[in-house]
Protein backbone atom coordinates (compact mmCIF):
# COMPACT_ATOMS: atom_id res chain seq x y z
CA UNK A 1 0.00 0.00 0.00
CA UNK A 2 1.03 3.83 -1.04
CA UNK A 3 2.27 5.32 2.26
CA UNK A 4 2.46 8.76 1.54
CA UNK A 5 -0.63 9.43 3.75
CA UNK A 6 0.95 12.68 5.26
CA UNK A 7 -1.78 14.84 7.64
CA UNK A 8 -1.66 17.82 5.12
CA UNK A 9 -2.08 14.86 2.76
CA UNK A 10 -5.57 14.21 4.61
CA UNK A 11 -6.26 17.60 5.22
CA UNK A 12 -6.08 18.71 2.01
CA UNK A 13 -8.65 15.56 0.95
CA UNK A 14 -10.67 15.95 3.73
CA UNK A 15 -11.27 19.52 2.76
CA UNK A 16 -11.50 18.82 -0.59
CA UNK A 17 -14.56 16.32 0.63
CA UNK A 18 -16.14 19.60 2.80
CA UNK A 19 -15.95 21.58 -0.27
CA UNK A 20 -17.61 19.16 -2.64
CA UNK A 21 -20.28 18.34 -0.30
CA UNK A 22 -21.24 22.29 -0.06
CA UNK A 23 -21.22 22.43 -3.59
CA UNK A 24 -23.52 19.56 -4.69
CA UNK A 25 -25.94 21.23 -1.95
CA UNK A 26 -25.52 24.83 -3.18
CA UNK A 27 -28.24 26.36 -5.51
CA UNK A 28 -25.70 26.47 -8.16
CA UNK A 29 -26.42 25.83 -11.69
CA UNK A 30 -26.14 22.02 -12.15
CA UNK A 31 -23.82 22.07 -15.00
CA UNK A 32 -21.55 24.26 -12.96
CA UNK A 33 -21.45 22.17 -10.17
CA UNK A 34 -20.77 18.63 -12.42
CA UNK A 35 -17.69 20.73 -13.60
CA UNK A 36 -16.31 21.77 -10.29
CA UNK A 37 -17.20 18.40 -8.95
CA UNK A 38 -14.96 17.10 -11.16
CA UNK A 39 -12.03 19.46 -11.18
CA UNK A 40 -11.74 18.76 -7.49
CA UNK A 41 -11.81 15.14 -7.95
CA UNK A 42 -9.10 15.81 -10.80
CA UNK A 43 -7.55 18.29 -8.48
CA UNK A 44 -7.54 15.49 -5.82
CA UNK A 45 -4.84 13.49 -7.51
CA UNK A 46 -3.46 15.40 -10.06
CA UNK A 47 -4.99 13.91 -12.91
CA UNK A 48 -4.72 15.43 -16.55
CA UNK A 49 -8.05 14.25 -17.89
CA UNK A 50 -11.34 13.02 -16.32
CA UNK A 51 -14.94 13.07 -17.56
CA UNK A 52 -18.37 12.63 -16.19
CA UNK A 53 -20.68 10.67 -17.89
CA UNK A 54 -24.31 10.78 -17.22
CA UNK A 55 -26.93 7.55 -18.75
CA UNK A 56 -29.19 8.64 -21.20
CA UNK A 57 -32.32 6.50 -20.75
CA UNK A 58 -33.49 7.34 -24.39
CA UNK A 59 -30.51 6.20 -26.27
CA UNK A 60 -29.19 3.67 -23.39
CA UNK A 61 -25.81 5.38 -23.57
CA UNK A 62 -23.12 7.19 -21.71
CA UNK A 63 -22.87 10.82 -22.47
CA UNK A 64 -20.35 12.94 -20.75
CA UNK A 65 -21.62 16.30 -19.04
CA UNK A 66 -18.34 17.29 -17.99
CA UNK A 67 -14.70 16.65 -18.89
CA UNK A 68 -11.25 17.94 -18.75
CA UNK A 69 -8.09 17.95 -20.36
CA UNK A 70 -9.84 16.49 -23.43
CA UNK A 71 -10.67 18.96 -25.79
CA UNK A 72 -13.59 18.54 -27.93
CA UNK A 73 -15.55 15.76 -26.83
CA UNK A 74 -18.97 16.09 -28.58
CA UNK A 75 -20.32 13.28 -29.76
CA UNK A 76 -19.33 10.37 -27.46
CA UNK A 77 -21.24 8.29 -26.08
CA UNK A 78 -20.50 5.15 -24.23
CA UNK A 79 -22.67 2.09 -24.34
CA UNK A 80 -21.81 -0.58 -22.01
CA UNK A 81 -24.52 -3.84 -21.48
CA UNK A 82 -27.03 -4.57 -19.10
CA UNK A 83 -24.92 -7.27 -17.62
CA UNK A 84 -21.80 -4.72 -17.00
CA UNK A 85 -23.91 -2.20 -15.50
CA UNK A 86 -25.86 -4.57 -13.24
CA UNK A 87 -21.95 -6.18 -12.03
CA UNK A 88 -20.53 -2.50 -11.78
CA UNK A 89 -23.86 -1.52 -9.42
CA UNK A 90 -23.03 -5.26 -7.21
CA UNK A 91 -19.40 -4.36 -7.38
CA UNK A 92 -19.93 -0.59 -6.55
CA UNK A 93 -16.10 -0.15 -6.33
CA UNK A 94 -13.66 2.29 -8.80
CA UNK A 95 -12.21 0.34 -11.15
CA UNK A 96 -9.02 0.26 -12.89
CA UNK A 97 -9.32 -0.55 -16.20
CA UNK A 98 -5.57 -1.55 -16.38
CA UNK A 99 -6.29 -4.54 -14.37
CA UNK A 100 -8.58 -7.73 -15.30
CA UNK A 101 -10.24 -7.84 -12.25
CA UNK A 102 -13.81 -8.41 -12.35
CA UNK A 103 -16.23 -6.52 -13.58
CA UNK A 104 -13.51 -4.92 -16.32
CA UNK A 105 -13.50 -7.51 -18.73
CA UNK A 106 -17.43 -7.35 -18.78
CA UNK A 107 -16.92 -3.72 -20.16
CA UNK A 108 -15.92 -5.21 -23.73
CA UNK A 109 -15.49 -2.23 -26.19
CA UNK A 110 -16.50 0.24 -23.80
CA UNK A 111 -13.08 -0.15 -22.05
CA UNK A 112 -11.27 0.67 -25.36
CA UNK A 113 -13.18 3.79 -25.56
CA UNK A 114 -13.16 4.75 -22.24
CA UNK A 115 -9.13 4.19 -22.73
CA UNK A 116 -9.46 6.12 -25.77
CA UNK A 117 -10.58 8.90 -23.70
CA UNK A 118 -7.50 9.04 -21.69
CA UNK A 119 -9.54 6.89 -18.71
CA UNK A 120 -7.92 4.78 -15.83
CA UNK A 121 -9.87 4.86 -13.40
CA UNK A 122 -13.51 4.12 -13.26
CA UNK A 123 -16.11 4.63 -10.91
CA UNK A 124 -19.81 4.61 -10.79
CA UNK A 125 -22.44 7.09 -9.84
CA UNK A 126 -25.28 4.94 -8.04
CA UNK A 127 -28.16 5.83 -6.10
CA UNK A 128 -30.44 3.21 -4.95
CA UNK A 129 -28.84 0.46 -7.08
CA UNK A 130 -29.28 2.46 -10.41
CA UNK A 131 -26.26 3.03 -12.16
CA UNK A 132 -27.01 7.21 -12.68
CA UNK A 133 -23.35 7.77 -14.10
CA UNK A 134 -19.98 7.71 -14.13
CA UNK A 135 -16.70 8.93 -13.48
CA UNK A 136 -13.92 8.49 -15.24
CA UNK A 137 -9.90 9.65 -14.51
CA UNK A 138 -6.95 9.39 -16.37
CA UNK A 139 -3.53 8.66 -14.99
CA UNK A 140 -2.10 11.06 -12.12
CA UNK A 141 0.08 13.97 -13.46
CA UNK A 142 2.82 12.72 -11.46
CA UNK A 143 3.10 9.35 -13.05
CA UNK A 144 2.68 7.76 -9.20
CA UNK A 145 0.08 5.08 -9.69
CA UNK A 146 -3.13 4.81 -7.79
CA UNK A 147 -2.92 3.99 -4.12
CA UNK A 148 -5.86 1.73 -2.45
CA UNK A 149 -6.82 4.83 -0.13
CA UNK A 150 -6.65 7.20 -3.22
CA UNK A 151 -9.22 4.35 -5.04
CA UNK A 152 -11.39 4.59 -1.57
CA UNK A 153 -11.06 8.43 -1.76
CA UNK A 154 -12.28 8.87 -4.85
CA UNK A 155 -15.59 6.53 -3.87
CA UNK A 156 -16.35 8.73 -1.27
CA UNK A 157 -16.30 11.35 -3.94
CA UNK A 158 -18.36 9.42 -6.55
CA UNK A 159 -20.43 8.75 -4.24
CA UNK A 160 -21.29 12.50 -2.61
CA UNK A 161 -21.54 13.29 -7.30
CA UNK A 162 -24.01 10.65 -7.66
CA UNK A 163 -26.10 12.49 -5.21
CA UNK A 164 -26.07 15.75 -6.94
CA UNK A 165 -27.13 13.83 -10.60
CA UNK A 166 -29.52 11.97 -8.03
CA UNK A 167 -31.53 15.04 -6.90
CA UNK A 168 -30.61 16.85 -10.59
CA UNK A 169 -32.54 14.04 -12.36
CA UNK A 170 -35.56 14.05 -9.89
CA UNK A 171 -35.89 17.52 -10.52
CA UNK A 172 -36.42 16.97 -13.95
CA UNK A 173 -38.73 14.73 -13.48
CA UNK A 174 -40.45 17.47 -11.46
CA UNK A 175 -40.27 14.64 -8.22
CA UNK A 176 -39.39 16.73 -5.50
CA UNK A 177 -39.41 13.58 -3.13
CA UNK A 178 -37.73 15.94 -0.43
CA UNK A 179 -37.68 13.84 2.08
CA UNK A 180 -36.34 10.91 0.17
CA UNK A 181 -33.24 12.90 -0.56
CA UNK A 182 -32.66 14.35 2.71
CA UNK A 183 -32.33 10.49 3.75
CA UNK A 184 -29.79 10.69 1.34
CA UNK A 185 -28.00 13.36 2.47
CA UNK A 186 -27.61 12.11 5.77
CA UNK A 187 -26.33 9.32 4.37
CA UNK A 188 -23.60 11.37 2.27
CA UNK A 189 -22.69 12.60 6.30
CA UNK A 190 -21.92 9.45 7.67
CA UNK A 191 -19.93 8.57 4.64
CA UNK A 192 -17.84 12.12 6.05
CA UNK A 193 -18.04 11.44 9.35
CA UNK A 194 -16.43 7.22 8.67
CA UNK A 195 -13.41 9.63 6.61
CA UNK A 196 -13.11 11.39 9.97
CA UNK A 197 -13.79 8.47 12.02
CA UNK A 198 -10.57 6.34 10.42
CA UNK A 199 -8.55 9.62 11.01
CA UNK A 200 -9.39 9.84 14.62
CA UNK A 201 -8.26 6.20 15.10
CA UNK A 202 -5.03 7.26 13.53
CA UNK A 203 -4.59 9.74 16.46
CA UNK A 204 -5.70 7.51 18.99
CA UNK A 205 -3.25 5.28 17.44
CA UNK A 206 -0.55 7.55 18.54
CA UNK A 207 -1.55 7.13 22.20
CA UNK A 208 -1.18 3.37 23.07
CA UNK A 209 -3.02 4.07 26.52
CA UNK A 210 -6.10 5.63 25.34
CA UNK A 211 -7.05 3.62 21.90
CA UNK A 212 -10.57 4.69 21.58
CA UNK A 213 -10.36 7.77 23.40
CA UNK A 214 -11.65 10.21 20.63
CA UNK A 215 -14.45 7.57 19.88
CA UNK A 216 -15.51 7.29 23.60
CA UNK A 217 -15.44 11.20 23.91
CA UNK A 218 -17.43 11.74 20.37
CA UNK A 219 -20.11 9.09 21.92
CA UNK A 220 -20.47 10.65 25.10
CA UNK A 221 -20.42 14.55 24.25
CA UNK A 222 -23.29 13.29 21.27
CA UNK A 223 -25.46 11.73 24.31
CA UNK A 224 -24.99 14.60 26.62
CA UNK A 225 -25.68 17.12 23.93
CA UNK A 226 -28.66 15.42 23.17
CA UNK A 227 -29.63 15.26 27.06
CA UNK A 228 -29.61 18.69 26.77
CA UNK A 229 -31.51 19.50 23.78
CA UNK A 230 -29.28 19.88 21.21
CA UNK A 231 -30.72 19.66 17.50
CA UNK A 232 -29.58 16.55 15.40
CA UNK A 233 -27.18 18.89 13.29
CA UNK A 234 -25.61 20.36 16.22
CA UNK A 235 -25.65 17.12 17.86
CA UNK A 236 -23.37 16.01 14.26
CA UNK A 237 -21.20 19.10 14.80
CA UNK A 238 -20.03 17.92 18.70
CA UNK A 239 -19.83 14.17 17.65
CA UNK A 240 -17.38 15.27 15.02
CA UNK A 241 -15.50 17.65 16.77
CA UNK A 242 -15.19 14.89 20.21
CA UNK A 243 -13.33 12.72 17.19
CA UNK A 244 -10.99 15.46 16.26
CA UNK A 245 -10.58 16.92 19.41
CA UNK A 246 -6.98 15.83 20.04
CA UNK A 247 -5.83 16.13 16.74
CA UNK A 248 -3.24 18.19 17.89
CA UNK A 249 -1.70 15.77 19.80
CA UNK A 250 -0.50 14.99 16.25
CA UNK A 251 2.09 17.10 16.63
CA UNK A 252 3.60 16.29 20.04
CA UNK A 253 5.79 13.93 20.58
CA UNK A 254 5.00 10.35 21.15
CA UNK A 255 7.11 9.95 23.75
CA UNK A 256 5.65 12.35 25.53
CA UNK A 257 1.87 11.20 25.35
CA UNK A 258 2.68 8.02 26.79
CA UNK A 259 5.63 9.01 29.27
CA UNK A 260 4.71 7.40 32.36
CA UNK A 261 6.83 9.59 34.97
CA UNK A 262 5.90 13.40 35.25
CA UNK A 263 6.94 15.76 32.50
CA UNK A 264 9.41 18.42 32.55
CA UNK A 265 8.15 21.93 32.11
CA UNK A 266 8.66 21.72 28.29
CA UNK A 267 7.40 18.48 28.01
CA UNK A 268 4.40 20.24 29.58
CA UNK A 269 4.15 23.21 27.84
CA UNK A 270 4.22 21.26 24.56
CA UNK A 271 1.39 18.63 24.99
CA UNK A 272 -0.96 21.32 26.36
CA UNK A 273 0.00 23.46 22.90
CA UNK A 274 -2.49 20.43 21.70
CA UNK A 275 -5.88 22.55 21.64
CA UNK A 276 -4.24 25.22 20.08
CA UNK A 277 -2.67 23.41 17.26
CA UNK A 278 -5.52 21.69 16.52
CA UNK A 279 -7.43 24.99 16.51
CA UNK A 280 -4.91 25.96 14.09
CA UNK A 281 -5.44 22.70 11.92
CA UNK A 282 -9.15 22.58 11.99
CA UNK A 283 -9.91 26.24 11.30
CA UNK A 284 -8.32 26.02 8.21
CA UNK A 285 -11.22 23.45 7.17
CA UNK A 286 -14.75 24.18 6.17
CA UNK A 287 -16.84 21.52 7.88
CA UNK A 288 -20.79 21.53 7.10
CA UNK A 289 -21.05 21.67 11.03
CA UNK A 290 -20.40 24.68 13.00
CA UNK A 291 -17.92 25.55 15.80
CA UNK A 292 -15.66 22.30 15.47
CA UNK A 293 -12.21 24.35 15.55
CA UNK A 294 -13.38 26.65 18.81
CA UNK A 295 -14.74 23.47 20.91
CA UNK A 296 -11.10 21.76 20.01
CA UNK A 297 -9.06 25.24 21.40
CA UNK A 298 -11.47 24.96 24.87
CA UNK A 299 -11.67 21.33 25.78
CA UNK A 300 -9.30 21.83 28.01
CA UNK A 301 -11.21 25.37 29.47
CA UNK A 302 -12.17 24.82 33.55
CA UNK A 303 -15.34 27.21 34.27
CA UNK A 304 -13.26 28.68 37.14
CA UNK A 305 -11.19 30.13 34.60
CA UNK A 306 -7.83 28.61 35.29
CA UNK A 307 -7.73 26.21 32.47
CA UNK A 308 -6.06 26.63 28.91
CA UNK A 309 -5.26 27.75 26.66
CA UNK A 310 -7.67 30.89 26.44
CA UNK A 311 -8.62 30.68 30.72
CA UNK A 312 -11.76 31.27 29.93
CA UNK A 313 -14.16 31.65 32.55
CA UNK A 314 -17.80 29.59 32.64
CA UNK A 315 -19.86 31.51 29.98
CA UNK A 316 -17.01 32.48 28.00
CA UNK A 317 -16.72 29.08 27.17
CA UNK A 318 -18.25 27.43 23.91
CA UNK A 319 -20.81 25.29 25.03
CA UNK A 320 -19.85 22.73 23.19
CA UNK A 321 -16.00 22.90 24.69
CA UNK A 322 -17.70 22.42 28.13
CA UNK A 323 -19.38 19.29 27.00
CA UNK A 324 -16.12 18.04 26.24
CA UNK A 325 -14.15 19.30 29.08
CA UNK A 326 -16.24 16.81 30.79
CA UNK A 327 -16.46 13.80 28.57
CA UNK A 328 -13.10 14.00 28.00
CA UNK A 329 -12.54 13.99 31.86
CA UNK A 330 -14.66 11.41 32.47
CA UNK A 331 -12.75 9.19 29.98
CA UNK A 332 -9.64 9.99 30.74
CA UNK A 333 -10.18 9.11 34.29
CA UNK A 334 -12.26 5.72 33.46
CA UNK A 335 -9.61 4.56 31.27
CA UNK A 336 -6.07 3.47 32.00
CA UNK A 337 -3.25 5.90 31.40
CA UNK A 338 0.26 5.30 31.71
CA UNK A 339 0.88 7.27 35.18
CA UNK A 340 -2.08 5.77 36.64
CA UNK A 341 -4.52 2.69 36.50
CA UNK A 342 -8.18 3.99 36.32
CA UNK A 343 -10.21 5.26 38.99
CA UNK A 344 -13.69 3.04 39.84
CA UNK A 345 -16.96 4.47 38.56
CA UNK A 346 -17.39 6.38 41.51
CA UNK A 347 -14.16 7.59 42.55
CA UNK A 348 -14.88 9.48 38.91
CA UNK A 349 -17.97 10.89 39.99
CA UNK A 350 -16.54 11.83 43.03
CA UNK A 351 -13.76 13.68 41.29
CA UNK A 352 -16.57 15.34 39.18
CA UNK A 353 -18.16 16.24 42.54
CA UNK A 354 -15.31 18.02 44.27
CA UNK A 355 -14.34 19.47 40.86
CA UNK A 356 -18.27 20.90 40.20
CA UNK A 357 -18.40 24.57 39.42
CA UNK A 358 -14.74 24.76 39.57
CA UNK A 359 -13.62 22.84 36.87
CA UNK A 360 -16.66 21.40 35.11
CA UNK A 361 -20.10 23.03 34.34
CA UNK A 362 -23.21 22.81 36.20
CA UNK A 363 -25.33 22.54 33.42
CA UNK A 364 -23.66 19.73 32.02
CA UNK A 365 -23.07 17.53 34.82
CA UNK A 366 -26.77 17.72 36.07
CA UNK A 367 -27.69 16.14 32.36
CA UNK A 368 -24.74 14.08 32.30
CA UNK A 369 -25.39 11.95 35.52
CA UNK A 370 -28.97 12.63 34.63
CA UNK A 371 -28.34 10.24 30.93
CA UNK A 372 -26.00 8.04 32.91
CA UNK A 373 -28.97 6.82 35.06
CA UNK A 374 -30.88 6.61 32.58
CA UNK A 375 -29.27 4.10 30.55
CA UNK A 376 -28.51 2.02 33.65
CA UNK A 377 -31.88 2.27 35.03
CA UNK A 378 -33.06 0.99 30.91
CA UNK A 379 -35.13 4.28 30.70
CA UNK A 380 -33.29 4.64 27.04
CA UNK A 381 -34.00 2.40 24.08
CA UNK A 382 -29.93 2.00 23.35
CA UNK A 383 -27.49 3.24 25.59
CA UNK A 384 -24.25 4.37 24.57
CA UNK A 385 -22.15 5.41 27.72
CA UNK A 386 -22.74 2.48 29.85
CA UNK A 387 -21.62 -0.03 27.25
CA UNK A 388 -18.41 1.45 26.91
CA UNK A 389 -17.30 1.85 30.25
CA UNK A 390 -15.40 -0.76 31.67
CA UNK A 391 -17.27 -1.85 34.96
CA UNK A 392 -20.74 -3.14 35.40
CA UNK A 393 -23.10 -0.32 37.15
CA UNK A 394 -26.36 -1.21 38.93
CA UNK A 395 -29.04 0.87 40.03
CA UNK A 396 -27.24 1.15 43.86
CA UNK A 397 -24.28 2.93 42.07
CA UNK A 398 -26.37 4.95 40.24
CA UNK A 399 -27.99 6.12 44.05
CA UNK A 400 -25.18 6.47 45.29
CA UNK A 401 -23.68 8.53 42.98
CA UNK A 402 -25.87 11.43 43.25
CA UNK A 403 -24.83 11.76 47.09
CA UNK A 404 -23.25 15.36 47.87
CA UNK A 405 -24.40 16.93 44.98
CA UNK A 406 -26.81 19.97 44.96
CA UNK A 407 -30.29 19.18 44.62
CA UNK A 408 -30.62 21.54 41.93
CA UNK A 409 -29.03 20.02 39.33
CA UNK A 410 -30.28 16.46 39.02
CA UNK B 1 -6.63 41.88 -8.26
CA UNK B 2 -4.11 43.31 -5.35
CA UNK B 3 -2.18 44.88 -8.58
CA UNK B 4 -3.78 46.25 -11.58
CA UNK B 5 -2.65 44.04 -13.96
CA UNK B 6 -2.69 40.27 -14.95
CA UNK B 7 0.06 39.41 -17.47
CA UNK B 8 3.35 41.09 -18.64
CA UNK B 9 5.50 40.51 -20.82
CA UNK B 10 9.21 40.38 -20.83
CA UNK B 11 10.81 39.33 -24.14
CA UNK B 12 10.23 35.88 -25.20
CA UNK B 13 8.52 35.24 -21.46
CA UNK B 14 5.23 36.00 -20.07
CA UNK B 15 4.49 36.78 -16.87
CA UNK B 16 0.76 35.81 -15.51
CA UNK B 17 -0.77 37.16 -12.36
CA UNK B 18 -3.66 34.83 -11.14
CA UNK B 19 -6.70 36.20 -8.65
CA UNK B 20 -6.55 35.87 -5.24
CA UNK B 21 -8.31 32.82 -5.29
CA UNK B 22 -8.37 30.14 -7.15
CA UNK B 23 -10.74 27.90 -6.01
CA UNK B 24 -13.64 28.00 -8.60
CA UNK B 25 -14.04 27.28 -11.77
CA UNK B 26 -13.68 31.25 -12.63
CA UNK B 27 -10.38 30.45 -12.17
CA UNK B 28 -9.92 29.06 -15.73
CA UNK B 29 -9.57 32.56 -17.08
CA UNK B 30 -6.15 31.97 -16.59
CA UNK B 31 -5.75 29.14 -18.26
CA UNK B 32 -7.50 30.79 -21.30
CA UNK B 33 -5.21 33.42 -20.87
CA UNK B 34 -2.41 30.97 -21.15
CA UNK B 35 -4.13 29.80 -24.43
CA UNK B 36 -3.43 33.29 -25.84
CA UNK B 37 -0.25 33.77 -25.55
CA UNK B 38 0.91 30.13 -26.33
CA UNK B 39 -1.29 31.26 -29.63
CA UNK B 40 0.74 34.67 -29.84
CA UNK B 41 4.18 32.09 -29.90
CA UNK B 42 4.70 32.65 -26.05
CA UNK B 43 7.08 29.88 -24.86
CA UNK B 44 8.13 30.63 -21.31
CA UNK B 45 5.23 31.51 -19.46
CA UNK B 46 5.81 32.25 -15.64
CA UNK B 47 3.07 32.11 -12.97
CA UNK B 48 3.39 34.05 -9.83
CA UNK B 49 1.55 33.58 -6.76
CA UNK B 50 2.26 36.61 -5.02
CA UNK B 51 -1.08 37.77 -4.75
CA UNK B 52 -3.01 34.75 -4.33
CA UNK B 53 -3.92 33.98 -1.24
CA UNK B 54 -5.97 30.05 -2.20
CA UNK B 55 -5.52 27.44 -4.15
CA UNK B 56 -7.95 24.70 -3.75
CA UNK B 57 -8.29 21.14 -5.39
CA UNK B 58 -10.06 22.92 -8.44
CA UNK B 59 -7.43 25.18 -8.82
CA UNK B 60 -4.71 22.52 -8.85
CA UNK B 61 -6.93 20.70 -11.80
CA UNK B 62 -6.75 23.88 -13.44
CA UNK B 63 -3.09 24.43 -13.09
CA UNK B 64 -2.37 20.88 -14.24
CA UNK B 65 -4.47 22.02 -17.62
CA UNK B 66 -2.15 24.81 -17.74
CA UNK B 67 1.01 22.82 -17.64
CA UNK B 68 -0.09 20.16 -20.03
CA UNK B 69 -1.03 22.65 -22.25
CA UNK B 70 2.52 24.57 -22.01
CA UNK B 71 4.06 21.49 -22.12
CA UNK B 72 2.71 20.13 -25.43
CA UNK B 73 3.65 23.22 -27.05
CA UNK B 74 6.78 22.21 -25.87
CA UNK B 75 6.95 25.52 -23.65
CA UNK B 76 8.80 26.48 -20.21
CA UNK B 77 6.43 26.96 -17.12
CA UNK B 78 7.89 28.22 -13.50
CA UNK B 79 6.02 28.98 -10.61
CA UNK B 80 6.93 32.03 -8.18
CA UNK B 81 5.97 33.72 -5.01
CA UNK B 82 4.47 30.81 -3.28
CA UNK B 83 3.07 31.56 -0.56
CA UNK B 84 3.57 28.41 2.16
CA UNK B 85 0.18 27.46 2.20
CA UNK B 86 0.09 27.19 -1.39
CA UNK B 87 3.19 25.56 -1.71
CA UNK B 88 2.30 23.25 0.48
CA UNK B 89 -0.80 22.09 -1.51
CA UNK B 90 1.07 22.27 -4.76
CA UNK B 91 3.99 19.42 -3.26
CA UNK B 92 0.88 17.38 -1.65
CA UNK B 93 -0.20 16.93 -4.98
CA UNK B 94 3.07 16.19 -6.15
CA UNK B 95 3.50 19.30 -9.07
CA UNK B 96 6.49 21.31 -7.02
CA UNK B 97 8.60 17.76 -7.99
CA UNK B 98 7.73 18.70 -11.84
CA UNK B 99 7.58 22.49 -11.87
CA UNK B 100 10.65 24.94 -11.02
CA UNK B 101 9.76 27.12 -7.94
CA UNK B 102 11.28 30.45 -7.43
CA UNK B 103 10.92 32.39 -4.87
CA UNK B 104 10.63 35.91 -6.71
CA UNK B 105 9.42 36.47 -10.03
CA UNK B 106 12.42 38.26 -10.52
CA UNK B 107 14.58 34.70 -9.79
CA UNK B 108 11.92 33.04 -12.25
CA UNK B 109 12.86 35.63 -14.86
CA UNK B 110 16.40 35.50 -14.57
CA UNK B 111 16.80 31.78 -14.98
CA UNK B 112 14.47 31.55 -18.04
CA UNK B 113 16.53 34.49 -19.57
CA UNK B 114 19.63 31.77 -18.84
CA UNK B 115 17.95 28.64 -19.61
CA UNK B 116 20.88 26.68 -19.04
CA UNK B 117 20.85 27.20 -15.19
CA UNK B 118 17.31 25.73 -15.21
CA UNK B 119 17.52 22.86 -12.40
CA UNK B 120 15.41 20.47 -14.15
FE1 LIG C 1 -7.08 17.06 25.04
Amino acid sequence: MNMDLSLERLLFNLNTLAELGEEITSPKDFNKVVKSSLYMVMGSFSASKGLIFQFDQDGRCFHPIASKGLGDINGVGIKISPEAVKELIKNNKPIDLKSNEHPVPLLGAARGEFEKLGSRIVAGLIVKDELLGLIAVGDKFTGEDYSVYDLQLLSVMAQHISFSLHSHSLLMKLMHKFTENKGLYDNLRRIYYDTIHAFAAAIDAKDAYTRGHSHRVSAYSAVLAREMGWDKDAMEGIRIAGLLHDIGKIAVDKTIINKASPLTTMECRELNSHPVVGYEILSKIKFPWKGIPMMTRNHHEKVDGSGYPDRLKRQEIPMGARIMALTDAFDAMTTDRPYRPRLSFREAIGEIKDNFGKQFDPEAVGPFINVIRKEVLGEVDSPTIVPLLQEQLDSITIHRMLDGFPEAII
Amino acid sequence: MGKNRNYREAGDSVILYPENYINDIEGEKLEDMCDIFLARGFKKIIIDFSETDLINSIGVSIMIGIIEKIKDKKGLILFSGLKKVNHDIFSIVGLTKHIPVFSTEKEALDVVSCEDRLPM
